[in-house]
Parts: C-alpha cells; structure tokens; sequence
C-alpha cells in the first residue's frame, strides 16, 4: 500500500495503473492490445505481488472482458477494464449493456486509428464513435489527469450510476514519461469509500437485471439514462471540487486558458490540447487576442459550459483528430450544435486533422490560427495537413 | 406494466415481482384430469382386492400397509393365497406385454406375515345376532365381517372341525390345516363362536334360528354328489367322501390303478391325492382337456404329477370282478354347444371298450343340499332363491351365500359372496336398505399404459417342492416368496389406474404446476398450460387429457 | 411452500420449487424443466447468468422474474465470460459459497458463445455451465444453430435442403479444453440430471452439463411428447448420455435400447421429410459416434460391460 505521495516519472498507462491500484479495484478484466499493454501489465504485477486485492480475469477478448466486468459489477465488485481501437469497437454491444444495467465501470480507452489499414497510433474516432452508449467519456491532457480521471472516474460513476471511459492519446500520452503525483492510499479512500451499490443482484434476493421490457416501460428507462447523464455534469464539478480539495488539483467539463479577452478560440481535446496551448501561448506573447478551451468531458457533453465561455467570440476554430465519416469532425458537429441556440453566434470552422498519429505541431496549430482569422464563412470541413 | 410512470421505476432494470402473477391456466385447451381407474387384475379379483396398491406397499417392503389394504377386502389372504386360481392374473395387463405377476404368491406372502402378526381387533358392541350356518369360506368371510362391525357372531357347523371344504376337501398339499386353523382361531379372539357338531334341520331348525336371531346366514356349500346313472354306479366311490377321508387320515389307496370320472377340480383333487397314496389314477372326462372346469394350474400340475388323461370318454356301466372293476366306457366326440356354451358330448355309437381298474371315483359335479331350508326360499327344483348380489331370500333376515347358491365354485367366490351377504346383513339388522352393486371402475387396458417404464421383466420363479419329492407328500408343495422376491415382483406391477405417488407427473412439470401432498397428484390449473406431458408420462393411465370447456367469452 | 422432498425412481428430489409458474414458456417446454430441475438438483445458493436465448423470454417481462434465484441477463455471446466475472466478483465481495450457472442455449453455447465458453473453459473459471439444447435458434423462430442434427429441417435448413452437416461435437471440445467435468443428461432421465448436477455442483473450476431439451414447437411435435423423445433420444443412442471428467476420462451413463432410430425420428415433423435412404445414414453416424464412445469408455474403465441399458420398456 502506498502510505506516501511521491511523485514518480512514469508514462500514461502507468498512471492509469496506479489509478486503477489506489481507486482499490476489485475485479479487472482485460484483453491486450497495442498500445493499452502497459496498463494491465502493470495491474498484472500489483496483483500478482498482492498490491492489489483484486482478480485480474484473463479474458480472451474484448467482449468478453466488458462482459466478465458486467458480470463483477452486478454484484457489487468494483471493476476495471482497458482497450483501444479495435477492441472498444469489439465491446461496443457490452459498452450498452454496461450503462443499460446502470454499472459504474470505469474504463481507460487508448486512443488508436481504426482499421483498415492498420494503425496503432493516435485517433480519437474509436472512443467518439461509442459516444452513444451511455459512458461518460473523459478526454484527458496529461499522464496525472489521466490517474486523477481514474479515481474521479469511479466517484463520479458509482454517485450517478454510468459507467465512465477515460481516454488517452496512443503514445503521446500513453507512452509518454512525465512526472505524477501518486497519492497516499488513505486520501484516495477517503475521497473514495469502498462501493455499495444501490442496485445489485445478491445473493439468495430473487431478482433478474436486465430482462425483457416491453415498448410500455423501455422508454422510461432510456430517459432515467439521460436524467443520470445530466446529473453527471453537476456531480463531475462537485466532485471535481472535493478532490481538488483534497489533492489540490481541480478538474472540470471543460479547460479555458488564455480567454479573457480572446476573440478566437481553439478548441480541441485531449494531447493535443498540449500543442494548443504552446501555439496560443506564442500568439499571446504576439499580442494576438487569442484563447484555448480544452474539452475535457465529452459525455455529457458541456453545452452550458461553451455556450458560456465561447458566447461573444468572434471566431472559434474545432480542431479534431477524428472523423465522422459523411459528416465532420466529431467535436466541430457538437460545438456548433451547442451553440447553435445563441443569438450571438461565433464563426465556428471545423478543422480535421492529425488523423491516424499525423504529427501536429504547435506551427500547424499558428497557421491554424491565421487561416481562421481570414474567413468570413465555414466551409464543411477544412482539411490540415493532408497531402494533395 | 405500461402505466408505470418515471417514479416509480428503479434506476436499474432490476425486477421485483415473479411470474406467480401470470396465470398461464389460460393458455389451455386440454385439462389433465386425475382419476383412478381399475385395474383389470383388481376388477378379474371376484374381490376386488387393491392390487395395485397391496404391490406398491409390497414393492416398497411395507407389509403392514399391504396388510392393511388386503384386509379391507379379503379376510384370510392366507387361503387365497394358496388356492385361488388368480383370475388377477389371467386379468393381468403385464401378461399382454411379458408374463403376469405373481399375483397369487404375493397376497400368499401378506397372509403368511398377518397370520404372524395379527393383532387382535376389538369392535364396538352393537348388540345384534348373527348366525351363520356353515363354517366354509362363505360362512367365515361373513363371520368375520359382521363380527368386525360389532355384531355377536354364532357360526353353526356340522362338522367337528371349521373351515368347511378348505379342511375336508381341498387336499393338504394345497391348503394345510394349519392355514385354516389360525383364520379360525383369530376369528374366535375376536368374538366369534362355533358351535360345531350341530346340524341344523336336525339339531336347530332355520326357524329356531331366525326366532333367536336378528338375521340368519346359510352357508352350507354343495356337498351333495351328483350321480352318474348308470349300471353298477355302486362301485363308485364318492370324490369329495375320497378326499374327506384322506384328510382325515386315510392313506391306504382304494387300489393301484383307480378311474377317476369327471373334469372338475374335485376329480384333479381326487387324481392328484391318488398320486401321493401311491396309486395310478386315470382321469375319464367326457370333453376335452380344452372344457375342463378345473382350475388349469392345477390341471397342468397333475399332468406333471403323471395322472392320466383319457378325454372324451364316459363309462357308461361297471361290473366287479375278481377283485377289480371293469368299465365299459364309450367314446364321446363334441357337438352343439350346450347353455353354458360348452360343446355338448355326444356318445360314439359303437365305440364302447373296457377299462379294468382296481377302483373308481366319480367325481361329476356337487350339488347343494337345500331340504332343512324353509320352502319360501326354494324353486319348484329345491333350488334356492336369492338376491344374486346380497343373498337375501324372501324371508326377511335369511340370507345365504356360497356353493350353496351358485353351485360349487371357488373359495375366492364363495369368500366374496360371504362378504357380500355380510354387508347386506350389516345393513339389515342395523334397519338399513340392503346395498346395491355399484357400477365397475372402467378399467385401464394395457395401450393406456406407458410401458416406456416398465422393461420387460420375467416373472419370479416360485419356489416350489420338486415334481419327485412332491408326489410323495402331503406337504404343501408351492412354496413362499422370500420378501426380496416378493418386492422386486410386486415393483413389476404396473399399477394400471392407480395412482402409486411415482412421482412422473410432479417431476416433469415444466410449469411447477403439480403438488404430490395426498393420495393423488393435484394439478394446479390456474398454471397449467395444458401441455399434456404428465398424461403421457403418467403411466398408468391416473391422468388423462380431456378437452377444457368452453371457458366465458371463448369461442365453443 | 412445500418442503422435503419426494421420492423419483429412487432419489430424494426436493419439492422445493425455485421455478415459478407463470412463467412464459412454451406448453410441454424442455427447457423450462430443464431449469427446474436444474435448481432442484443444486439448490438455491446460485446466481444464474442469462444470455439472449428462449430462456430470456420464459424468465418473464420486467419487472417479473420466474426464478427464485437472482438471474444477470446478459448479451448471446456473453455468458461464460459474465459468469466468470460475476463469481469473481463475489468472491472479492467474500462470498466463496454460491453457485454461478451460466445458462445458454445451443445457440449461444455451440456458436456465437463458444469463444467466451473455450476461455472461461480454458481458465478454469469456477462455473457451472448449463447448455440447455433444443437444437436450433428456437427464441427466434426455428433457425438452424450448429447443435442442429443431420437431416432436420429448420426454416433456414428447408426441406429442399435440409442441415446438410452433423451436430457439432461439445462435449469433445470441452474435453479437448480438460475441464474437470462435462456430463450430457436430458430430462428425460431427471435421476441422472440431478445427479449429474449435484456432482457437477461439488467439484471446483469448470463444469459443463449439455442438456438435451426437447422443444415441441420448433421439433415440430405434440407439446405432451416432450419426455417421450427425449427418453427415446437416448433410448436410440441419438442422443448419448455419458460424463468426461478431466477431459479424458469417459463414463457412459446408458446403453441405448437398441432401439431403431426411426422410433426417435417418427414423433418428430422436423424429420417427416427424410427417406428411408437418409434416415439409414443417420442411423450409420448414430452408430459410429456410440462405437467411439465405447472406446473411450473401454479406455478409462477396461471394460464395456459395467454400462447399464437404458431404462426403457415399450
């Protein structure tokens, strides 16, 4: 047991790891895949050595991993999981399933491209493409976010009933070394008690979870899902509070920087928020009235949150490592849609880039800025870095 | 559940009621019902002994509920068990599929053990006199039955001995003294008296007795020999006087080579009692062996026994001569059938021959002897006349029962018409109507059986004394079961019509429908959906499917 | 509710009901009384993990339930893998004492669950598996699954061409995966399910039981004939009923009747179809699969001889 913080120099997925060993989990089942590895490798080891109380199932797939994890949580367990890419797509029927019985597992999902043709490297279209099962989905910038987002992860979902997706970025986050403040086991049980779960099956209580429900009752259970996604947002701030309190380090819907005055706006998510900030710190330090805002939780989605932040900007632009194919950029098509009701819209210019691991670096994101100052109008997409 | 508003569901679709809700009776269109049926064994039982449930007990070692059953319809299964020629099994559905059960040897086995641990049974006292004349099988099975029901019992016989034909004519090596000498001593404990040695019409008159009696049962039996004849008929000893006295003691044989004339069960008695004196009997009967009226076991054991068949044949004059007998005997062949649908025997003309023997017995029927009784019970022949069911006469309070009325018969019969006349004289002195014959179960044929649960079985080897040990003793010589035999023969049975709680129709419920808590299984038809597995799997036809009624608001 | 229990052919079987009625099975359903025999036999300290199958309709709508047991319902592919999870689940909760039972049909046993159930096989996860097969997707309308036999017609193996290929074989992969125990039975035989249940129930890691559960709609049969062809699938040596322990050792619970297969197949519409030619080369693959099976008996015992016939009259 860790009796003492320390900070440690590790990467992304060890952070997950060390989120995962101080949040106390119980049952963890997982299945490998490049770059998620490290994650349960390490999970493997605190079991294997007794750091953890905890049963790692081998599973021997994806599905099978999100369905063993069903299987724990509806009795109570506490339960973790990791994947990426192909294999969240493979879990995809169980990511439903999961929400649907209302179980709080928390899962981190390595950003990776999907297939064909291969890829391991960074893309967030996997993750966004489950935006519609129910999950939490929290997009995280740094390794310590990433083990902050863990433990928040499983005190968000276990008050509200969802489950929560932590994703991080193939290698620029995952496999990244950066120094992390890993806390003392008696503050992380402090702001996380063990799990009792108000629904659940027990033991020798006949009841089933999940049957049959017939067009008179279904609906009423899609929309308590919704009510408990719109609860979330408060509870992600409440408790975003409480353990800022605690650890000194607050975590919201979303990250502004560089705002007060901004009269365009970046607005990514996730590693690439990094980039962003260097490219805006150098147009402030021009004297370009320029600001960041940072997405962190995608579900449920901040639209209070932007309207607030990007209300009264002249131009914001949508930067998005994922595509939704026949449409846009996947976080282009959600801002604009939260800020559709405003009277008082920003020119908002969606801006696909960055697919399948393609380097951005902090001059794409200047150049970005300069192409966004000199249109009146938003084309359907616009394109960076693609070679014609 | 489509008026559940927001509130008042769970966060989680977990459930909070069962299914009991769901009162599937509805989807039936074919209801199983449960009703026991006879069994063919039980309804060939002239006592419609409970055989199915006397083999289940037994099946499962319980003997005293064995015991218990029998008894409610058979006083002295000891006997029966012995002599009864088991129409039960001729009636036995198992014979129509592999052989029939032992039928016999087990209810021989359930008297045996209650002969061994009868207790004494004391009944209330009603204060009514009975007297019974004739200590046969009829007069006992009515002696013990009224007795039971707390009548004073007087059974009157002429003889110094009870039992009647059982222990004067019937050989030993059929029925042992002993047998009939424990029912007699048990009936005694229980309150019954003899009075033996007292002939009624001589001693007491019938009416003497119904004066001093509240009712009065004749149970005389047909002692009475028929006689043949013919020319020289004297030479003929009597069959039954035969066996009386050999039962009595006598065990010098009229001659080595003896004719004996007849086809019923006293000339087999005759021939085989013959055997074990030593002597060669030769059965002359004037039909085929096929018309013989004995009791066919019996027929085939004295052919083992090596008595001599000559079918067809009828003396028709004897003559002594020096020491021996000659007989001229006359070829018969078969005709036209007679009333009782016999084919009559007609003479050959011109086939007489001689037959020499040192003896001859004729043994060709009984008949009842009826003089002592009032004339208003008799016909113009000197016939009785009696309720065929209750043996009531026209003189109120005389009943009579056994060979006396029909002739003579079985033991099992003339038992079964004691019990009938006891009931009706039960009802009588009590001032009740006399009962009347109830209407047979119908009965369970062997296509309603499912004999997916009964693999062919052989039927048990009953132990009995070798063919060359027996014909040199007058020891029984069918021996006991062992009660391991008894219980893997009575698991044989297939219970047809009764239910024996096997339990098919409660464990294959696939609707949980279906509670074994009584006698009988008990269908739950607000569940039952009617699928008809536990009429099916029910193998002996207790459950059948009967197509459900027109329920309100369905279409007929 | 009723307690004790009652006699069947020579077993104590607990009246004890966990199976409720009202339950939205079929009339003359095998695989609901494979369920309550199932529960008889174990008792009441168990979870059931439900995938998609018959099963998921006959536990009833929410918020009803028909069993007295909890029950997860879970996706088809799922339940072995959901098993395992549930009781590692419970026991990190403390709770080494009850029983998981994953409850699958062949559909979601012999295709699309076979993956989870091969690694929650191969993990030894300590769970007892029920496949309850009525040999085609029946929840769906009768489609052919791969646990569907020779010759039969489904309405996706119509009567022009009917399931051209043999069922496949479990029981040999979950030898092959070495678990401590794998046992067919049917419900016909409940003695032997029960015993096989209880058996199953006191050893540890994986345990299968493959019940063969006759379904009157689908096999195109009168709903009262339910345990008359299951008695004859195995009476016929179609459906054998044995247990391997370990993998390798084979015990053959019955020898068939000696019964013609036809006996089987004549109660039956989904074989109405078949000549006379093609019932003799299912009656050739009866026999070989039955010769196999002696082999393996013979190698693990030394002999044939101790396999008791069937129990059948008719």
């Amino acid at each position: 047991m860790i009796t003492a913080s320390a900070t440690k120099v590790i990467t992304g997925n060890h952070a997950v790891s060390y989120g995962v060993l101080l949040s106390r989990v119980q049952v963890i089942s997982a299945y490998p895949i490049t770059p998620q590895t490290q994650v349960v490798e390490l999970l493997s080891e605190f079991v294997a050595s007794g750091k953890m109380a905890a049963r790692f199932i081998t599973v021997e797939s994806e599905h099978s991993a999100m369905a063993a994890c069903i299987g724990a949580a509806s009795v109570g367990a506490r339960t973790f999981t990791a994947t990426s890419s192909q294999g969240l797509a493979l879990m995809h029927e169980m990511l439903h399933w999961a929400s649907g019985a209302r179980l709080p597992i928390v899962m981190a999902n390595i950003n990776r491209a999907l297939a064909p043709p291969w890829s391991i490297w960074t893309d967030q279209t996997d993750s966004l493409a489950q935006r519609d099962t129910g999950w939490m989905q929290i997009y995280v910038e740094t390794s310590q976010e990433a083990l902050d987002s863990i433990i928040l992860g499983f005190k968000v979902s276990e008050r509200v009933l969802l489950p929560t997706m932590v994703v991080l970025d193939a290698f620029l986050l995952s496999h990244t070394a950066e120094p992390v403040e890993i806390y003392d086991q008696g503050r992380v049980d402090e702001f996380l008690p063990p799990f009792s779960a108000p629904y659940r099956l027990k033991p020798g209580v006949p009841q089933a979870l999940g049957g049959l429900a017939d067009p008179g009752v279904y609906f009423e259970f899609r929309v308590k899902l919704q009510e408990a996604m719109e609860k979330a947002r408060e509870a992600i701030l409440e408790e975003g509070k409480r353990f800022a309190k605690l650890f000194g380090r607050f975590y919201g819907l979303v990250q502004e920087e560089f705002m007060e005055d901004a009269e365009m706006v970046i607005v990514t998510a996730g590693a690439m928020a990094g980039t962003a900030r260097a490219a805006v710190r150098e147009l402030r330090n021009e004297g370009r009235k320029v600001g960041l805002v940072r997405i962190r939780v995608f579900r449920p989605f901040p639209f209070v949150e932007l309207r607030q932040i990007l209300g009264g900007r002249k131009k914001v632009a949508v930067l998005d490592r994922n595509l939704s194919l026949g449409h846009h950029g996947i976080f282009y098509e959600e801002v604009k849609s939260a800020l559709y009701p405003m009277a008082a819209r920003p020119l908002v210019v969606g801006y696909v880039l960055g697919l399948g691991g393609r380097d951005v670096r902090p001059e794409d994101i200047q150049a970005i800025v300069d192409d966004l100052e000199m249109r009146e109008e938003a084309p359907e997409i616009v394109w960076w870095g693609v070679k014609r | 559940m489509g008026s559940d508003s927001m509130q008042d569901l769970p966060d989680a679709p977990l459930s909070w009621g069962d299914t009991r809700w769901n009162k599937t009776g509805n989807w039936r269109h074919m209801r199983p019902e449960v009703r026991e049926r006879a069994a063919p064994c039980a309804k060939a039982c002239p006592l419609g002994n409970p055989i199915p449930k006397v083999m289940t007990a037994v099946s499962r070692g319980d003997l005293e509920e064995a015991a218990r059953l029998l008894l409610e319809r058979n006083p002295f299964p000891a006997i029966t068990g012995r002599v009864c020629p088991h129409p039960c099994e001729v009636g036995c559905n198992r014979r129509r599929y592999d052989e029939p059960l032992a039928i016999r040897s087990i209810e021989r086995l359930v008297g045996d053990w209650i002969q061994e641990h009868r207790t004494v049974y004391f009944p209330s006292e009603t204060g009514k006199r009975v007297a019974i004349v004739g200590s046969g099988p009829a007069g006992l099975a009515a002696a013990s039955y009224l007795r039971r029901q707390g009548h004073r019992v007087v059974v009157y016989d002429r003889n110094d001995r009870v039992g009647g034909m059982l222990v004067d004519a019937i050989p030993s090596y059929r029925l042992p003294r002993s047998v009939v000498e424990r029912e007699a001593r048990a009936l005694e404990q229980m309150g019954v008296v003899f009075q033996l040695g007292v002939t009624i019409g001589r001693d007491v008159s019938v009416e003497q007795l119904l004066s001093s009696y509240d009712a009065v049962l004749v149970a005389t039996g047909a002692h009475g020999e028929r006689r043949m004849g013919i020319p020289g008929e004297e030479h003929f000893l009597g069959g039954l006087e035969f066996l009386r006295a050999v039962r009595r003691g006598e065990r010098k044989p009229p001659g080595r080579r003896v004719a004996v004339v007849g086809g019923g069960n006293v000339a087999i008695d005759v021939a085989r009692t013959l055997v074990r004196l030593g002597a060669s009997p030769v059965i002359l009967y004037r039909r085929t062996r096929k018309e013989m009226p004995a009791i066919e076991e019996e027929v085939e054991r004295a052919e083992a026994d090596g008595v001599e068949f000559q079918f067809l044949t009828l003396p028709t004059s004897a003559v002594k001569l020096d020491g021996y007998l000659r007989l001229v005997v006359v070829r018969m062949q078969l005709g036209e059938r007679d009333r009782t649908g016999r084919p009559r025997p007609v003479p050959i003309p011109g086939s007489e021959f001689e037959l020499e023997c040192d003896a001859a017995i004729r043994a060709i029927g009984e008949v009842a002897e009826t003089e002592f009784l009032p004339r208003e019970v008799l016909d113009d022949q000197g016939w009785v006349v009696a309720d065929k069911f209750t043996g009531a006469t026209k003189r109120a309070g005389l009943f009579v029962a056994g060979d006396l009325v029909t002739g003579p018969a079985t033991v099992v019969e003339a038992i079964a018409a004691g019990l009938r006349a006891g009931r009706a004289i039960d009802r009588f002195v009590r001032g009740e109507a006399l009962p009347v014959q109830e209407k047979p179960l119908p009965t369970v044929p062997l296509k309603e059986i499912n004999l997916d649960y009964f693999p062919r079985a052989s039927r048990v080897s009953i132990p009995e004394l070798p063919l060359a040990a027996r014909c040199k003793t007058f020891d029984e010589e069918i021996l006991g079961l062992d009660l391991n035999s008894a219980r893997g023969e009575a698991a044989r049975c297939f219970s047809c019509g009764s239910c024996n709680l096997c339990a098919n129709c409660w464990i294959f419920c696939p609707d949980a429908a279906i509670h074994l808590d009584g006698d009988l299984p008990w269908v739950n038809l607000e569940y039952c959906k009617g699928c008809g597995v536990c009429a099916t799997e029910c193998p002996r036809g207790v459950i059948t499917m009967k197509e459900e009624l027109a329920r309100e608001g369905a279409v007929a | 509710m009723r307690t004790g229990t009652l006699l069947w052919a020579g077993l104590e079987v607990p009246q004890e009901e966990y199976l409720h009625p009202g339950h939205l099975a079929c009339q003359g359903c095998g695989a609901a009384l494979a369920m309550r025999l199932v529960l008889k036999a174990v008792g009441g300290d168990v979870m059931v993990v439900l995938p998609a199958c018959c099963w998921t309709i006959i536990d009833g709508p929410f918020p009803y339930h028909a069993l007295r047991v909890p029950l997860l319902h879970t996706a088809f592919e799922t339940a072995a893998a959901a098993a395992a999870g549930v009781k590692a689940g419970l026991e990190v909760l403390g709770d080494t004492r009850t029983q998981v039972i994953a409850w699958a049909g062949d559909g979601g046993t012999f295709d699309i669950g076979l993956q989870a159930l091969s690694g929650a096989a191969e993990r030894n996860e300590d769970i007892l598996y029920i496949c309850y097969d009525n040999e085609a997707y029946m929840n769906t309308g009768i489609q052919r699954s791969s646990a569907t036999p020779l010759g039969a017609w489904t309405t996706t193996t119509p009567e022009a061409h009917p399931e051209d290929r043999p069922k496949k074989d479990l029981m040999a992969i979950m030898a092959a995966h070495r678990i401590p125990y794998a046992a067919t039975a049917t419900v016909a035989f409940p003695d032997d399910l029960i015993r096989k249940a209880r058996k199953a129930k006191g050893i540890r890691g994986t345990r299968l039981l493959h019940i063969l559960a006759p379904c009157p709609p689908g096999w195109r049969m009168e709903s009262e004939r339910m345990i008359k062809v299951s008695r004859l699938a195995v009476a016929t040596g179609a459906f054998p009923l044995f247990e391997v322990e370990e993998g390798t050792r084979y015990t053959l619970t019955y020898r068939p009747a000696g019964l013609p297969l036809k006996e089987y197949l004549k109660l039956q519409g989904r074989f109405a179809h078949l000549t006379e030619d093609q019932i003799a080369v299912l009656e050739k693959q009866v026999e070989a699969r039955w010769k196999e099976l002696l082999e393996l008996h013979a190698r693990t015992h030394g002999t044939v001889e101790d396999i008791p016939v069937v129990p059948f009259g008719g």
